[in-house]
């Protein structure tokens, strides 16, 4: 209501949105050019004043890093570097291996791992988790937080990615706009290598990926909905249908991988997933908490609909995964989804 | 019967592995990138044939041979086309393409990435 | 015979390992890297842990290598030859 009044311009709710968006008009006066002819008034004052005023000339970084590398001292240092280096890596290679040599052997009871929570898993895992598959069991329902802070993991990779090599192709604020005066488009990036690319069509490639990208999403799929009951789960399925996006995108290019997936998509389905996913773990928790009976039946062990919410969990990871792994291959390739 | 089907199957994958043994040879034998994918790409497709038909003989009729089917059906879409890239990209990388084969048309093609 | 198998998979690893960090050719150091990962597939099989193998061909072999190649691509390491072609062009 309060945008109604004419001098909304001066409430302190209008100045902090339009503080939020960073469009805040800029102080009129702008003092730059005032101080770089400042900086260079009391340059050609010292320059004519001082009498001991050398000028500095501009030195080839490459002759000044060789004639570095050629000094006696470097020289010595490296050799003593190399020395140490090796040193240190035998050393290394030698402890891993006493380790190794003190280890039981692999799958021997005597194991420490081999303990009270194993045997607690094995025995009361299918019961308790529904999972037939105990490593998904496992991962997925009582280490469930753990697999939230792996996935919370790629979510912070893909977007510091994001941070380094987002290039976005659309308006961009300019320096007019951020100081309140007027919208400029930025022209298209023309980037020679995307030309390319889109030109470079494969007609064999494009072939054989019209056959095969639909199977290889059938088989991440079925990885994914399988996760509970043969090996496989979130991580392998997302990482089998983000490869299947690649081939697509490799055999099509960016403008036809555009049309199904682009910037929102990937927005929505990254953001929307993980969302869901703490949700479940509150839900857990929370009840895991007060002692609350959950109310997910679990199902006959070995059917599809079974293990509660494992299949949820397991889909969310995987089109995590997927996405991430699709983000990462575009923003390497181009820079832009 | 069971001993029959036995060994057709034992020989199909005796097959496949003689055809890959001659692969690895031809592999370390031939010494530039193109032949090489010659021999490669016969395990690729040949070899891997005749070891999982030799599987699906023994197996029978059953689940797993039809996944099996579908593992030979994939390999023999995936590895010539992967097969054709690679080949597409040794010609424009390749520094000494001149000595070991001839061109007729200079313009470079292919090589998806 | 699985010990043999899997000291011999063992081996490769490692022969793989120093051949990756002392080769010269970058796009040959991937590739070896590619054959790396689909050995310890094989090892994780052996190991009894399908789901982890599963993991490994698709990223180590499949995913990871991509991203290298793109790299490659992006600081000029695989397509020098045309770049050198044209330089000689331009300089005939």
């Amino acid at each position: 209501m309060s945008k109604l009044r004419k001098d909304y311009e001066k409430s302190p709710l209008w100045k902090f949105l339009t503080f939020v968006k960073g469009d805040t008009p800029l102080p009129e006066e702008d003092h730059t050019e005032e101080w770089i002819r400042n900086v260079e008034r009391a340059e050609e004052t010292e320059k004519t004043e001082n009498a001991n005023y050398i000028e500095l000339k501009e030195t080839d970084p490459y002759e000044d890093a060789k004639r570095f590398a050629q000094m006696s001292g470097v020289r010595v240092f490296r050799k003593i570097y190399y020395v140490l280096a090796a040193l240190m890596c035998i050393m290394i290679i030698a402890m891993l291996i006493m380790n190794v040599a003190f280890m039981p052997r692999f799958g021997s009871d005597e194991t420490p791992t081999n303990n009270e929570v194993a045997e607690r898993y094995l025995a009361d895992g299918v019961e308790e988790t529904g999972a037939v598959n105990l490593v998904t069991g496992m991962i997925l329902k009582y280490r469930a937080f753990d697999t939230f802070g792996e996935t919370n993991v790629l979510f912070i990779a893909a977007c510091s990615v994001m941070i380094l090599l987002l290039h976005r192709e659309s308006t961009k604020l300019s320096v007019a706009e951020g100081r309140g005066k007027k919208l400029v488009k930025k022209k298209k990036r023309e980037d020679e290598e995307d030309v390319d690319a889109e030109q470079d069509e494969d007609v064999i490639l494009q072939t054989i990926a019209r056959i095969v990208v639909p199977l290889i999403f059938l088989f991440g799929l079925y990885i994914l909905l399988n996760g509970h009951l043969s090996p496989g789960g979130g991580f392998s399925g997302g990482a089998v249908m983000g490869a299947g996006l690649i081939l697509y995108n490799s055999a099509f290019g960016f403008r036809k991988t555009q049309r199904f997936f682009d910037e929102t998509v990937y927005d929505v389905i990254k953001v929307g997933s993980l969302c869901l996913y703490a949700l479940i773990i509150a839900y857990y928790l929370f009840t895991g908490a007060n002692g609350i009976d959950p109310m997910i039946p679990l199902g006959t062990p070995g059917k599809i609909l079974s293990s509660g919410l494992i299949l949820p969990i397991n889909l969310l990871v995987g089109l995590e995964v997927a996405c991430t792994m699709y983000a990462f291959y575009a923003l390497f390739r181009r820079g832009s989804f | 019967m069971e001993w029959l089907r036995f060994t057709i199957g034992g020989l199909c994958i005796l097959a496949g592995l003689s055809i890959a043994l001659i692969a690895a040879f031809g592999l370390f034998r031939f010494r530039f990138a193109l032949n090489r994918m010659h021999a490669a790409a016969m395990n690729d497709t040949l070899g891997i044939l005749m070891i999982l038909l030799g599987l699906i003989i023994i197996r029978g009729a059953a689940f797993d041979s039809l996944k099996l089917g579908l593992i030979i059906l994939f390999f023999w879409f995936a590895s010539p086309v992967a097969s054709h890239l690679l080949a597409g990209l040794t010609v424009e990388t390749s520094e000494r393409l001149d000595e070991f084969c001839e061109r007729e048309d200079d313009e470079r093609k292919g090589g998806g990435l | 015979m699985t010990d043999f198998i899997l000291i011999l998979l063992a081996t490769f690893l490692i022969v793989c390992a120093i051949g990756v960090s002392l080769n010269k050719n970058m796009l040959v150091s991937v590739v070896i890297f590619m054959s790396y990962s689909l050995v310890m597939s094989v090892v994780w099989i052996f190991l009894e842990s399908p789901d982890l193998a599963i993991t490994e061909a698709a990223v180590g072999a499949g995913v990871t290598s991509v991203l290298f190649f793109v790299t490659l691509r992006k600081i000029d390491v695989v397509w020098k030859r045309d770049k050198k072609k044209e330089e000689t062009e331009e300089n005939a």
